[in-house]
């Protein structure tokens, strides 16, 4: 437990001033700079009043949950060993008191903390931009937690996925992209069981009033698993992944190039 | 003395690779040398007793216990690795300290171990910088610092001389010896003769992944010495030297260079050799550009050795 806090701390404070993390910012910044767009043309009466939180509803299916938590967690979660063995600092960790299970475990949880920091941060400003005429709307607050809590969910088990990914693959990006665009993009309009092997399946069931939004028939075919069933789903799912990662990184033989 | 590493058959492949083959040996405190040229099988030997990658045959143990996923062993042991990687977003002072939390030590005490370690490679100046800006040099003292800030029995360094210059290189030199002189335990790789010498006696010489020859680096020195030496020479007028050199028994051929316009000349004596040039230069009045020694490198010892 000491070893994995270490080994957080390190990673944390690393990834806070790396440059992907500064791009991932600005780039989780963009709904925030729409959202002043879609004030100021309301403002101003360039545009028709459509209700903020029907654009900040629409911002978290298109752009946050099929999107930015897939780059995230991508780029994230596979650098987790990818990284090391790239930049050849993996033998910095593996020749210090500290178990191999600790270093995937301690900087899964450094990455998932920082985009899951990176994310909220976006959210909760293009919601209090987008809601700025309904800030005192208490019911308002809910649906920002609700959406906040599900992308966190989406975070923690996309990044384990792929950090499970980072373990076995050299070139796990391209995998995770034909993943994140391919698989999860296409079997989550499946009916029946299959749309169930998907992440955002569960994700998606966890956001009921989605359908309120303009994208709506994104979700014609979902068939909701229950929020139980969900939470479970998303927890054993990371833990599973997270789980095989630290086996795999434990007794697989990484060769750094001279 | 007992053997604080030792190894069993230990053998190593890479695919269809030979990366070392059939490694036995114990090694105790104080310093071996493991000199071999590049691509003889050093990184590789030090990679398997640091536990870095799994042997495909044999076993090794590190205070009579075994080294692979033994990450409790790592208090005591400290690595330098052979390449240049960094987190170079981090300053001198954040890799030593972020790597020191890992020995799950209080922050007074990492602070005071972190400050010793840059003092001692000589980077207290500079511990604010960012790794990114560092020198060659600078770069390998922060990777030496890595390895002796816990205070570890037994230190291995892969290259450690490798980007110094000659200040450094003899400070490192002097520290590895105070280190020995503590009762510690010091592996250093090398694939330069002096470099290994100015360090220590005891060496193990490793060529094509065995192990050539192990002991006392004088037994090298003597093997080496009945053994031909070719030395170049550039000069004013390298016909009139050949001639003059040609006369002594001693030298065995003399070859011109055409492209370099040198003068080769093989001898089995390099003591009378090199007595008898400073004489031929003045006589005869050669202007010298350059004395070279071509086959003054770990290549050309080991081809001499194994007979090629």
């Amino acid at each position: 437990m000491k070893s994995t806090k270490d080994v957080f701390s390190f990673f944390f404070s690393l990834a806070k001033k790396s440059r992907k993390t500064k791009i991932f910012f600005v780039l989780s910044f963009l709904p925030v700079f729409i959202a002043f767009v879609v004030k100021f043309s309301q403002i101003f009466q360039l545009s028709r009043d459509i209700e903020g939180i029907y654009i900040f509803n629409n911002m978290i299916i298109a752009f946050y949950l099929q999107f930015l938590i897939l780059i995230l967690a991508l780029f994230y979660g596979s650098s987790v060993t990818s990284e090391e063995l790239e930049g050849k600092t993996l033998t910095y960790l593996t020749t210090r008191p500290v178990s191999k299970s600790a270093i995937i475990v301690g900087k899964y949880l450094a990455y998932t903390v920082l985009i899951i920091f990176i994310v909220t941060l976006g959210v909760v400003f293009s919601f209090l931009v987008l809601n700025l005429n309904d800030l005192l709307d208490v019911s308002l607050y809910k649906i920002l937690f609700r959406d906040v809590a599900v992308l966190a969910l989406g975070l923690m088990c996309y990044t384990a996925f792929f950090t499970f990914v980072g373990t076995i693959l050299k070139r796990s990006i391209m995998f995770g992209l034909i993943f994140s665009f391919g698989w999860e993009n296409v079997i989550q309009y499946f009916p029946g069981s299959t749309q169930k092997f998907t992440i955002v399946h569960y994700l998606k069931s966890l956001l009921p009033s989605v359908s309120r939004g303009r994208f709506s028939f994104l979700l014609f075919r979902l068939e909701p698993s229950s929020t139980g069933t969900s939470v479970f789903m998303l927890f054993l799912i990371a833990a599973v992944f997270i789980v095989l990662a630290c086996v795999l990184f434990t007794y697989k033989e990484y060769i750094l190039k001279d | 003395m007992t053997a604080v590493i030792q190894t069993q058959n230990l053998s190593k492949w890479y695919g269809n690779v030979l990366g070392l083959s059939d490694v036995t040996l114990e090694i105790e405190p104080g310093i071996t040398g493991i000199l071999g040229p590049n691509g003889a099988g050093k990184s590789t030997f030090l990679k398997l007793i640091t536990g870095q990658i799994k042997s495909n045959i044999g076993s090794v143990a590190i205070i009579g216990q075994p080294i692979w996923n033994n990450f409790p062993q790592f208090s005591n042991i400290g690595f330098c690795p052979e390449q240049d990687s960094f987190y170079e977003e981090m300053t001198g002072w954040q890799f030593l300290t972020s790597l020191l939390r890992l020995y799950h030590l209080p922050t007074a005490e990492i602070t005071e171990k972190a400050d010793k370690a840059l003092d001692i490679v000589e980077l207290t100046e500079d511990k604010h910088r960012s790794v990114r800006s560092y020198s060659r040099g600078m770069r390998q003292r922060l990777k030496v610092a890595q390895s002796i800030a816990h205070d570890p029995e037994i230190i291995i360094l892969d290259e450690p001389l490798n980007g110094l210059d000659p200040l450094g290189r003899r400070k490192i030199i002097r520290l590895i010896k105070e280190y020995k002189g503590e009762g510690r335990t010091i592996v250093v790789s090398s694939h330069v003769l002096p470099e290994i010498e100015a360090m220590t006696n005891q060496i193990i010489l490793i060529h094509q992944g065995k192990i050539f020859a192990q002991g006392d680096i004088h037994y090298i020195r003597d093997l080496i010495e009945t053994h031909p030496h070719i030395i170049s020479i550039k000069c004013s007028d390298p016909r009139q030297l050949a001639q003059k050199f040609i006369q002594n028994d001693f030298v065995l051929k003399v070859n011109f260079d055409l492209k370099k316009g040198t003068l080769l000349v093989e001898t089995t004596n390099r003591d009378k050799f090199f007595g008898l040039l400073p004489s031929l230069f003045v006589e005869n009045q050669i202007e010298v550009e350059e004395i070279t020694s071509p086959d003054d490198n770990l290549q050309a010892v080991f081809d001499y050795l194994i007979g090629k």
